[in-house]
């Protein structure tokens, strides 16, 4: 177990048509026994991340610690750490217990009973120990999953390395494993960097959320945090599904204090205590997030300025709510209601929501002003200051 | 309906008949002459199917006495075999190395090397012949070897890279990385055994373009000590003596036969694949 520290690191490829910079300057603090799940979307950098602490690639810049200790260039079997790979990369021609003591062969002086034990003990809390004498290409993708998984449990490594490991399995399945890996972390509780890009993954198993996209740290904090104070417009998107509805409004003061925000579809009030956390005149332009759950059907005591209009496209029903789509003026947005409330198709349909439950971004640095009625947190980089000769 | 298919189907086979037959004539002769008497195998009367009483395998055990096919075969066995292995070994680093590394000239060398696979080798027996001469490798079986296992070099060097790049995930020797492994002994010990199907379809390759081989054994042999079996039919054939063509068919099907059987042997492992022999 052991405390696994980025500072500054940088990985830049030579690609044809000039360097690409796949990373840039991440700062990353994962503490010892912390779960932390980087998160992104496709080509954001996080797989090489994952890869460069593995050492499979090497840093272009920037420093990697594990244990305090630096390992920018020890190889990757010196680095103590176990890596599951999105695709298993189990051996083919050895059997499950093979694959499961093989780097314990060549990196301990571990007897072979010994190893044997160990890969018994890594079975049964995998439940795979009916499968130890078979190849990987007879077992299933979960069977397969759970033996990846095995064989870096059995290492016990100071630091654990996922590569999208659920992403090749079928939904149900990947649902079960996720409980089962964030199940073995509490028991076994070694530091841990899991890559995804799956944002439902990310909040039910993450300690710790880091987003990032095109190389760059978007936001480190809560599975929570991430979700109810997103620093950026794109992290709000990104996390969430469906995704926050997005508009772009003017903002309108008006003379007793209060201000609308005004869009060509709809105007909504605001109040001082939403205004008031940053500066704002009338006439600048923000972007407007809300998520679809907190949109509700608008009544009769809704005032017209806290109501939206929009014509019903789409009703998705998933049992526990359902999805509403709905048209607002060519734009989509999303509604997530009680599965009682079924709109006909091409009716229209009023909703309304709380101003505390609104998200506010900059329109040009998209940076979020307000979370509601409070402004944002300074966002947690994920770097906790290390005292001096740490 | 049905009746159609079937006699679609009827027709199919019978195509497929006739051009087997036709493909497999000369093989079928050339194994009939050989087990002919001598009398027969010269007698235009003879019909196409013999009846047993000129049926005979004096052919098959006469011909240890006659010229020095004993020598000739053993020549081609070792001319086969050290190629063979010459070749294979020298190809897989090289292979690897197409497939995996990224080196300044890769792309050039690698289609130089796959160039001269299509480059009649015809065109280059002089200057060989001058290099091999310089080298006084001319006249031993050195020469032919080392000539074969240049030859067949690129065509392993290409075989091979399609199965590293293709057959061999690279996560594989990744994970083979991070359990303790260094790049080379991540290659010894989990990508090497993974390719055997592959190594083993580049041996037999080689191994039958090296007894196959004629030009090289020909251009660069002039004794018979060296000469190997293709080479030495050739002459028998080329001679004014009288020919005993069943002897000399039996040569050449004993000069087919270990090709045929090797091939019988490795293509059910070749076959196998990486998945297949992985998977039990």
């Amino acid at each position: 177990m052991a405390r696994l520290e980025l500072d500054g690191l940088t990985k830049v490829f030579e690609g044809d048509s000039g360097p690409i910079v796949a990373v840039e300057e991440l700062d990353l603090d994962i503490n010892d026994g912390e779960f932390v799940v980087v998160v992104g979307p496709s080509g954001c950098g996080k797989s090489t991340t994952l890869r460069t602490v593995a050492g499979l690639e090497s840093a272009t810049d920037g420093e990697m610690r594990i244990g305090g200790e630096v390992i920018n260039n020890k190889a990757p079997r010196d680095r103590d750490i176990a890596m599951v790979f999105q695709s298993y990369a189990l051996y083919p021609h050895k059997t499950v217990a093979e694959n499961m003591g093989y780097g314990l062969h060549l990196s301990t002086d571990h007897t072979d009973e010994e190893i044997e034990k160990r890969v018994e003990e890594a079975a049964t809390m995998m439940g795979i120990e009916d499968l130890l004498d078979k190849k990987p290409g007879s077992l299933s993708g979960g069977q397969q999953q759970r033996v990846a998984t095995g064989r870096a449990i059995v290492r016990e490594p100071s630091v654990f390395l996922f590569d999208e490991p659920l992403s090749n399995l079928d939904a149900k399945l990947r649902k079960h494993m996720r409980t089962e890996l964030a199940r073995l972390h509490t028991e076994l509780n070694i530091t841990t960097m899991y890559v995804t890009h799956d944002q439902e993954e990310a909040m039910t198993m993450a300690d710790r959320i880091v987003v990032l996209n095109d190389g760059r740290l978007q936001q480190a904090g809560t599975p929570k945090q991430v979700y109810y104070e997103p620093v950026n417009l794109f992290v709000a998107d990104f996390i969430g599904s469906p995704s926050m509805n997005i508009f772009d409004v003017t903002l309108r003061r008006d003379s007793d204090g209060g201000a609308e925000l005004v869009n060509e579809s709809f105007t909504y009030a605001i109040s001082e205590r939403v205004t008031n956390n940053f500066d704002a005149a009338d006439g600048d332009e923000f972007i407007l997030g809300i998520r679809p759950e907190s949109l509700h059907p608008a009544d009769e005591t809704t005032p017209v300025k806290k109501t939206v209009r929009g014509r019903v496209d789409v009703v998705e029903v998933v049992g526990s709510d359902n999805f509403i789509y709905l048209d607002i003026d060519g734009k989509e947005c999303r509604v997530r209601t009680r599965s009682a409330v079924e709109p006909e198709i091409d009716t229209t349909f009023d909703f309304t929501f709380e101003e505390e439950d609104i998200h506010l971004f900059d329109a040009d640095t998209e940076e979020a002003l307000a979370h509601g009625t409070k402004s944002p947190e300074p966002a947690d980089q994920g770097v906790e200051e290390a005292a001096v000769g740490d | 309906m049905l009746n159609e298919t079937r006699r679609s189907k009827t027709l199919l086979w019978i195509g497929i008949a006739i051009l087997a037959l036709w493909a497999l004539f000369p093989y079928l002769w050339v194994i009939r002459t050989s087990v002919l008497t001598n009398f027969a195998a010269v007698d235009p009367g003879t019909p196409y199917i013999p009846p047993l009483d000129v049926l005979s395998i004096d052919s098959f055990l006469n011909i240890w006495n006659r010229a020095d096919f004993p020598l000739f075969f053993r020549n081609s066995i070792i001319v086969a075999l050290s190629a063979m292995v010459i070749s294979v070994a020298f190809s897989i680093p090289g292979a690897y190395a197409f497939a995996r590394l990224d080196f300044p000239g890769r792309q050039v060398l690698f289609y130089t090397a796959v160039f001269t696979i299509m480059f009649p080798w015809i065109v280059l027996t002089i200057p060989v012949y001058d290099i091999f001469f310089r080298l006084g490798l001319v006249n031993t079986l050195v020469g032919v070897i080392i000539a074969i296992a240049i030859f067949t070099l690129p065509q392993n060097i290409w075989l091979l890279q399609g199965f590293f790049r293709q057959g061999i995930p690279p996560n594989i020797e990744e994970a083979a990385l991070l359990d303790g492994n260094t790049e080379i002994t991540a290659f010894l010990r989990i990508v090497l055994p993974l390719s055997a199907p592959a190594i083993g379809a580049a041996a037999l390759f080689s191994f039958l373009t090296g007894w196959n081989n004629f030009l090289w054994v020909f251009v660069l042999t002039s004794d018979e000590e060296v000469r190997t079996a293709t080479v030495a039919i050739h002459y028998i054939l080329g001679s004014d003596v009288l020919r005993e063509w069943n002897i000399l068919m039996a040569a050449v099907v004993l000069l087919v036969a270990p090709p045929v059987i090797f091939y019988g042997l490795a293509e059910r492992y070749v076959g196998e694949g990486l998945g297949g022999g992985a998977g039990r």
